[in-house]
């Protein structure tokens, strides 16, 4: 479990509240800022969790079926589609990223899903010259799909029935956290593989013989990586399928009762400590910072696809959709309601003004960064953009850093504001 | 420009808040004398790391001049007194050190990819001269203590026809030598310069209790829990303490709690006491007092402590210490002055 730990050694410290030179009120003349109530903003905050994570179990069963086609078929078409539809699984999970701190039940989970930087020499050949594991780490190199048994610490485990029971028990094996044998990164791998081109353009590029049978199987093992793909997709599909129960409205035993049931001010407090964390300590911090100073594209999210930039952007949206209430969901139709905006706003409308476009500030950086990283003519993914000496990619990148701070102070303000704390609900001393 | 701190404004919302005035009860004391006797205190603090990073940048030079196995020990030496004097201030985050992010430049950590290592092996490829200038474009893994350290520790590295004083090992110990005593250099003037800023500003008496409440998490926390496994995945590792190749993770915390004791403490008590918080006060120093009387006898490498149960009590009863310290400023503390705690930057997993 990945402990929630708040104070600061890299020191982004807020303490910002800009009084000066603050957008004036936005005219609010929605009736729905008027009627919102911490109980209405809680309960629609669970429709939009419910709705993200059918999405993302909704594309998760999209790729569970385009790694089984390439898996039964492996051709260069449905290599490309399993690698879309791993994409397009990305857009929906990304955004629910907003819901994993402050929810305990989502943070104690997802590792299983979204670990990363992960040792993938655990689950499948690299190259030894050009792969840097975490220090210490027994599993790094065990390589289960060569292999029957793999010994870990001296402590020796039977691999051979690659199952999704296997795999999850798999997870922080050795007492490494970086021993990560399942979720969306382990998937991203056994498609992908290693990307070995450093800072230049271009990411992994495995081979679809890779899943070839007989003598065309490069690699080795060929079978065995079809196996590990099929039951770790299964696996992906099973836990969104859990994680959707929970958030499910009509229930009277699941995570969303408890919430409901629960003072309507803790869930609003999770709802903002959710997006502070995500914003400031995970994406700015983690995801980018710490690649960035470090140019470390060891410390990138998405490090075999290069879909860095994708993955920040879609925690940024995700976190402007906790507090406008708004998700676009992937068939188009928009959920929205009651929202922490209307919530602020009945009670200070300027700050309302002003962390709204804040939000809409961070997208916009984070906008430019995925349009570099797209870009036709002249792309430059995340990894390039943090290369020693480029100082374009480096501006691109601490203007998205530079925008999510901000925010962060006024996400502590508006968190004030509704007379809550900023501290993990987990650990203010609440019932639940 | 990679500067991260915010700009921060004389906030409105914390105006109301008790640090911000002058106690009722001791109409004397003004928030600004803390804040002076602070702003000295860690002003000895950053002379002393500027000193002893000159002193460092000097010895590898001396020593790659003449290499021999006294002025190898002579300079690991001088890189221990340098990082020493670097945990003593480490609490400090916010104010010049946060400009250009000096503070990551002096330490990059954790460092659970290896990194230092991985860009060490990559400067001494090739044999590409390493300039002033190689050192600032390569990013804050290389241009500081662990780096030093790795040159000067790593047994692997020394094992091989690398070491030093090889020409390119040396020139890169002597650049980074260089780039942490010009830090060193800038810390200082800069927290000079800062002075009537940081006096006049209600906002940094919040700022700096919130500095040493977060220095002392992180020494709790991941300088001590992590490694012990006693928190994490319960895994016992010392590379998940800093400074493990110069086996100096312990005697580095003790210099932290040092750090604490002399260039926070002295304005915190005061302060507390000022607030009706004497009995605090004593307490606080009293566990930071009781976790710095196992030195010198813990000064040695965390390693062996982590593989025997009996020597592993010695490190428990000083993290005991540490931790009650801890809550006693972060809680206690903290509750009795009303400091609100924000958002962090280690927030996240």
């Amino acid at each position: 479990m990945k402990t929630l730990f708040r104070p600061a050694p890299l020191a982004l410290i807020i303490a910002a509240a800009l009084s000066a030179s603050c957008a004036n009120a936005a005219l609010s003349d929605s009736t729905a800022a008027q009627s919102a109530t911490k109980a209405s903003v809680v309960e629609h905050y669970a429709d939009l969790a419910h709705a993200g994570y059918e999405d993302a179990l909704i594309t998760a069963r999209a790729l569970d079926k385009a790694t089984d086609r390439l898996i039964a078929n492996p051709t260069e078409a449905n290599m490309k589609a399993a690698k879309e539809a791993w994409l397009a699984a990305r857009v929906p999970y990304q955004q629910t990223e907003a819901f994993r701190f402050g929810n305990a039940i989502v943070d104690d989970w997802e590792g299983q899903l979204n670990a990363w930087p992960l040792d993938e020499g655990l689950i499948d050949y690299v190259e030894a010259d050009d792969y840097q594991y975490e220090l210490g780490n027994a599993g790094a190199t065990a390589n289960i799909i060569d292999s029957k048994n793999i010994n870990i610490g001296g402590e020796t485990l039977d691999v051979q029935n690659l199952t999704p029971e296997l795999l999850a028990g798999l997870n922080e094996i050795g007492g490494s956290e970086a021993n990560v044998a399942t979720g969306y990164h382990a998937v991203e791998f056994l498609l992908w593989g290693q990307d070995l081109h450093g800072f230049e353009l271009g990411n992994g590029d495995r081979p679809v013989s890779d899943y070839a049978t007989g003598a065309d199987c490069t690699n080795g093992h060929c079978d065995r990586r079809g196996d590990y793909m099929d039951a770790v997709t299964d696996l992906l599909v099973s836990d969104l399928k859990w994680m959707v129960a929970q958030w499910a409205p009509g229930a009277s035993d699941n995570y969303r009762s408890q919430l409901m049931n629960a003072d309507a001010g803790e869930g609003v407090q999770k709802m903002l400590f959710g997006m502070g964390t995500l914003s400031l300590g995970e994406l700015a911090g983690q995801r980018m910072k710490v690649a960035l100073e470090a140019n470390s594209y060891e410390d990138e999210h998405d490090c075999f696809s290069d879909n860095t930039h994708n993955s920040h952007y879609y925690n940024g949206l995700g976190i402007q959709n906790v507090y406008t209430g708004n998700y676009r969901r992937i068939n188009g139709d928009l959920v929205s309601g009651p929202s922490l905006s209307d919530l602020v706003e009945q009670s200070n409308p300027e700050l309302n003004a002003r962390l709204s476009s804040q939000l809409s500030a961070s997208m916009k950086a984070l906008s430019a960064l995925k349009a570099m990283a797209e870009s036709s003519q002249n792309p430059m993914p995340f990894d390039m953009m943090i290369a020693p000496g480029n100082a374009k990619g480096a501006s691109i990148v601490n203007r998205a850093i530079m925008a999510l701070v901000e925010q962060t102070g006024s996400i502590e303000q508006a968190t004030r504001q509704l007379g809550l704390e900023t501290l993990s609900p987990d650990e203010a001393g609440d019932s639940f | 420009m990679k500067q991260l701190t915010i700009s921060v404004c004389l906030a409105s919302t914390l105006a109301a808040a008790p640090l911000m005035a002058a106690d009722a009860n001791n109409p004397e004391a003004q928030p600004a004398d803390y804040r002076a006797q602070w702003h000295s205190d860690i002003l000895t603090g950053y002379q002393n790391l500027e000193a002893r990073s000159q002193t460092l940048a000097a010895q590898a030079e001396t020593y790659c001049k003449t290499p021999s196995s006294e002025g190898f020990e002579q300079t690991q030496r001088a890189w221990r007194d340098a990082f020493l004097a670097w945990q003593r201030v480490r609490f400090v985050n916010f104010g010049p050190v946060k400009r250009g992010n000096l503070d990551w430049q002096f330490q990059f950590w954790p460092d659970s990819k290896n990194l230092v290592a991985r860009k060490a092996k990559f400067l001494l490829k090739g044999n590409t001269a390493i300039t002033p200038e190689t050192i600032t474009e390569s990013g804050v893994a290389v241009q500081g203590f662990p780096m030093a350290e790795y040159l000067l520790y790593d047994q692997d590295f020394n094992k091989s026809d690398k070491a030093l004083p090889a020409e390119h090992a040396c020139q890169l110990l002597i650049r980074v030598t260089d780039h942490i005593a010009n830090n060193g250099e800038t810390v200082a003037n800069a927290w000079g310069d800062f002075q009537k800023n940081y006096v006049e500003n209600d906002q940094y008496t919040d700022l700096t209790i919130r500095a040493a409440m977060a220095g002392i998490e992180l020494l709790e926390e991941r300088r001590l829990a992590q490694p012990m496994g006693l928190r994490g995945t319960g895994k016992r590792s010392v590379y998940s303490a800093d400074a493990w190749r110069s086996g100096a993770s312990l005697i580095a915390a003790d210099a932290t709690i040092q750090g604490l004791q002399q260039q926070f403490m002295p304005a915190f008590s005061r302060l507390l006491k000022d607030h009706e918080q004497a009995d605090l006060a004593r307490r606080i120093a009293e566990q930071l007092d009781e976790a710095h009387a196992k030195f010198p006898e813990l000064d040695r490498p965390m390693g062996p402590l982590l593989t025997n149960d009996e020597e592993f009590r010695a490190m428990q009863s000083l993290y005991v210490h540490v931790s009650q310290a801890n809550v006693l400023l972060s809680d206690q503390a903290a509750a009795a002055l009303g400091i609100v705690r924000g958002f962090n930057s280690t927030d996240g997993d």
